[in-house]
């Protein structure tokens, strides 16, 4: 089993730090590319999520990414001492409507809980908790 | 992210390479914006090729959904194609691809942004 941890300020500057993490996490580990980029494409939502909706006057949350790598699949955990936020209750967005009737809100979400195996969020002593694991092929 | 704009007389063509990510989404709407709002030299059609795109995520649908309306609002035809398939499956899943035409290549693109239909 092999585990990383990387912590940054809610801050959309650090979405780059963010993703060289992943992916070096990813190139050691010998993770396949078209993997690693639904990792990416998570991370990038719901930091992003963070950075937009965590950040109240004059306090930055303190976001942390936990990546656990097992036998068979791998975990990635951000938590964000921010108010209380579960992105899982957003609404899905309708992706059936059409082109002036779209929206974009929640697609973000979505596409996540399409990407993951499994998506789970909690709030424990004080920070936001979103877990997301996916098995790995091969 | 680098765009690489090829003005045909049929067609202009953009090649973003790399990420349309959160970080590039707004340039790469802004500069399509000003290829659609060019005074009196609005391209005939506007074709992405994708073929160098890596990766998209949602703050990338958003800018490619609003550049769609800003040529629909322009009159211009328009239309994406040579996706790589990571980014063909976030079109897919999100339900895109049956709003916006996306052709397997250039020629099937043209034609079908002509016709306007997805």
């Amino acid at each position: 089993m092999t585990a990383r941890h990387a912590a940054v300020p809610a801050d959309a500057a650090q979405l780059t730090v963010l993703s060289n993490f992943l992916r070096e996490f990813g190139a050691a580990a010998g993770l396949g590319a078209p993997e690693m980029r639904k990792f990416e494409l998570a991370l990038e939502e719901i930091f992003m999520n963070i950075v937009m909706h965590g950040s109240q006057p004059g306090s930055t949350p303190h976001v942390e990414v936990s990546l656990r790598l097992t036998a068979d699949a791998l975990t990635m955990t951000v938590e964000d001492d921010g108010p209380q936020f579960d992105p899982l209750s957003l609404p899905s967005p309708d992706v059936t409507a059409s082109l002036a009737d779209r929206r974009i809100g929640g697609l973000g979400v979505f596409l996540v809980r399409s990407f993951m195996d499994t998506v789970s969020y909690s709030r424990t002593a004080g920070r936001n908790q979103l877990r997301m694991s996916k098995r790995l092929e091969g | 992210m680098n765009l690489r704009i090829e003005a045909l007389p049929e067609a202009t063509y953009v090649v973003p390479e790399g990420r349309l990510d959160f970080d590039a989404a707004p340039g790469f709407q802004e500069a399509l914006e000003r290829l659609l709002g060019a005074a009196g030299k609005a391209p005939a059609a506007l074709i992405i090729d994708g073929a160098a795109l890596e990766y998209v995520s949602s703050a990338g649908l958003r800018a490619v959904l609003l550049v769609t309306r800003a040529a629909q609002r322009a009159n211009v035809p328009f239309a994406l194609c040579a996706l790589q398939p990571a980014v063909r499956e976030v079109f897919d899943l999100s339900g895109f691809s049956r709003i916006i035409a996306v052709a397997p290549d250039r020629a099937t693109a043209l034609a079908q942004a002509q016709q306007g239909r997805p």
